[in-house]
């Protein structure tokens, strides 16, 4: 594999930078979107302990974001948070199951929200982004595996969290159970995009920007179904409504684009 | 429609391998790992964390108000080194310099 | 709970030890007046806390920028937490007599539980985030600073902690506003409004000024050493920390009479509209209802998960 690369412009100057660049915005979308969607629930939680400790999952997503998008902002790609909030939806790349609502409603009006579709969406996310993280350790470019491995570190939390909730309401009464099959069967028409790497997907773990890209979707399947077999679950059918990766992205998401950025939109130059 | 019953969790937490484990508030919960898991987002959010124990209110057996007056003692100076302050003088007649505790190790 | 009659003697050595500057604990003898008005101080507070937590929520996906968004989530998940510790406070406080939790949530959804005036009013720009964070919180750490001398020790218990954290807050607060008023003509405008708009509910805040005859609850709650100041003290005290604050930063607040009376030494404003202050304590502020429909749907949508957590 080719040496570790340090320098922003030196990881600009090989030709595998597509590839790096790519990882990077799907790495950013991806815990936006999902820190988004759980900061949406931040006041309105089931129960007032639980509100507490979702938020700090939430505030961890968020804080991802902001490390992948200064990495952008270091490679010279535009201000982080220009990036974060002003890019237009077809050059969004983070999966449709992060940008997908957490039910009906607004936030601050009317939210009918689904616990069990957010605890089962986050779960598979949270396995995804853990088989990601552990290859990204060993990225080819360095302060990528630096970041990867310091937010490594809080991810256990939110999958353990995830699972516990998970556990409890599956093993708890029909009605609890029942609808945490209905959630897996709607986030597994979401998800299929998830573990797409996207138009510059082979050359990610040929280039070393993600070792181990080309297994992580296999890995993710299996983790997760065994989770649910756990359960008496049936694996899924996972499909997508479109493909994230790629630009092609649900309505949901220039709403909730409306939404993150709209006092930024109002003047982007200006110290907030 | 039914009340809901949840348990009360004390929290205990230790900041570092030297520090006491101390408490720090309560909470309901459904289970000691649920206890666990909410324990630090609720009350440690700022602090570092080495060891959380939870424990289920019932569990505990507390001294009650009648304790509380029970515990009263009277001053012990002889328990302590406040009975021995006149051997700061005694050493500096004998043109010695008086342990201090970290002179003493 | 049967108002057993009390008696006499034993409150009176109650009193004493409330004299003595003694802290009570919740496994304590207390008269039932004493619970009464500590329930009702602290179930308000708690659930002030968490009503308190939507204005500012309204804006934590909104907040503008990455750090900012951070940031205003940490704050409000805080306000949550404030609102976690003086519930339970209150709950050991209601166990006794036989309620929980639920009972008290379902108080604040039928009305009977007040939650804090500030807390009914609208919070339409950013600006208001920050004023928000920065004066609301500012004259709310005055009130609770005096509770810290309480005579309940569950409830100092639960301030301690909270005390702590509302440093952070009001920083937070004085960051969004300072960069605001540093910031474009239309941001400078954006804060002023956000600073007019608040100013009542702000001088509404600590409760009208005490007349001779202070209600039985304040009275109640000074004997106990539930509080220690006077509403109008603590208004007072909050002029004389923000006033030249807001000044500072080329600010107005919305008072032409505004001033301090060196002779009387205190500040003269204009009274707020304490016929408004009744109806919004009373829940018909310009955003009561909203919240409480907000709060009490996402309450009840989410019974089914809590039903789970409350199973054996
Ligand atoms: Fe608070
Ligand atoms: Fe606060």
């Amino acid at each position: 594999m080719a040496a570790s690369v340090r320098d922003p412009e030196e990881a600009k100057a090989t030709p595998d930078f597509p590839a790096l660049s790519e990882l990077l915005w799907q790495l950013a979308d991806d815990d936006l979107l999902i820190g988004f969607r759980a900061s949406e629930w931040l006041g309105l939680g089931v129960h007032i302990e639980e509100d507490i400790a979702f938020a700090s999952i939430a505030q961890d997503e968020m804080g991802h974001a902001m490390t992948y998008f200064q990495l952008l902002e270091a490679l010279g790609m535009g201000r982080a948070d220009d990036l974060a909030q002003l890019r237009p939806v077809s050059e969004r790349r983070n999966s449709i199951l992060v940008e997908w609502p957490n039910g009906e409603g607004d936030y601050a009006e009317t939210p009918h929200f689904d616990w069990a579709f957010t605890l089962v969406r986050h779960f598979l996310y949270d396995q995804f982004e853990i088989i990601r993280l552990e290859g990204l350790c060993q990225s080819r470019y360095a302060p990528l595996a630096e970041a990867a491995a310091a937010i490594l570190g809080e991810k256990a939390y939110h999958r353990d969290h995830q699972q516990l909730w998970l556990d409890r309401l599956l093993t708890h009464g029909a009605e609890s159970r029942a609808r945490v099959e209905r959630a897996v069967a709607q986030a597994a028409q979401l998800a299929g995009d998830l573990t797409d790497l996207g138009p510059w997907g082979n050359q990610v773990a040929e280039a070393g920007w993600w070792p181990g890209a080309d297994q992580a979707g296999a890995r993710w399947q299996q983790a997760v179904e065994s989770f649910l077999g756990r359960y008496q679950l049936a694996p899924p059918t996972w499909s997508c409504p479109g493909n994230g990766r790629r630009g092609d992205h649900s309505p949901h998401l220039d709403a909730a684009l409306a939404v993150l950025s709209e006092v930024y939109r109002q003047d982007p130059l200006a110290q907030w | 429609m039914d009340r809901l019953t949840f348990d009360i969790y004390e929290v205990f937490a230790q900041t570092d391998p030297l520090a006491p484990h101390q408490h720090q508030f309560s909470l309901l919960a459904s289970s000691p790992e649920m206890a666990l898991a909410l324990a630090q987002e609720n009350f440690l959010r700022r602090r570092e964390i080495y060891s959380i124990w939870v424990v289920r209110r019932d569990a505990i057996t507390q001294s009650g108000p009648a304790e509380r007056a029970r515990f009263y003692r009277r001053k012990k100076g002889y328990r302590t080194t406040e009975d021995y302050r006149y051997l700061v003088e005694k050493w500096r007649r004998y043109k010695q310099q008086p342990m201090t505790p970290e002179t003493m190790v | 709970m049967e108002t057993e009659r009390e008696d006499p003697e034993r409150v009176e050595a109650f009193l004493q030890r409330i004299d003595r500057g003694e802290r009570i604990e919740a496994d304590d003898w207390m008269p039932a007046d004493y619970r009464r008005q500590l329930i009702r101080l602290i179930a308000m507070h708690g659930v002030s806390e968490i009503m308190g937590a939507l204005p500012e929520k309204e804006w934590v996906p909104k907040a503008p920028t990455l750090y900012r968004k951070l940031a205003i989530m940490a704050k409000v998940q805080d306000e949550i937490g404030h609102g976690q510790l003086l519930i339970r406070v209150a709950e050991d406080l209601l166990a006794p007599l036989g309620k929980t939790r639920e009972d008290l949530l379902d108080d604040l959804f039928s009305g009977r539980l007040k939650f804090h005036n500030v807390f009914h009013m609208p919070a339409p720009t950013w600006a208001d985030a920050g004023i928000i964070a920065w004066l609301v919180d500012g004259a709310a750490i005055i009130t609770q600073g005096m509770s810290l001398s309480s005579s309940y020790a569950p409830y100092v218990r639960a301030l301690q902690r909270i005390v702590e954290e509302e440093g952070f807050h009001i920083q937070h607060g004085e960051s969004i506003c300072m960069a605001l008023a540093e910031g474009s003509p239309s941001q400078r405008k954006s804060l002023q409004e956000a600073l007019e708009r608040w100013w009542p509910a702000l001088m509404m805040f600590f409760g009208p000024r005490e007349t001779d005859q202070a209600t039985s609850h304040q009275q109640a709650n000074l004997r106990y050493r539930i509080r220690t100041k006077t509403n109008e003290e603590l208004r007072q005290r909050f002029l004389t920390k923000y006033v030249p604050r807001i000044r500072s930063l080329g600010l107005v607040p919305p008072d032409p009479t505004l001033h301090f009376d060196a002779e009387k030494g205190e500040w003269v404003y204009q009274q707020p509209d304490w016929n408004w202050f009744r109806q919004i304590i009373n829940n018909q502020g310009p955003r009561s209802q909203a919240r409480l429909t907000l709060k009490h749907l996402t309450y009840e949508e989410g019974r089914w998960a809590r039903a789970v957590l409350a199973q054996a």
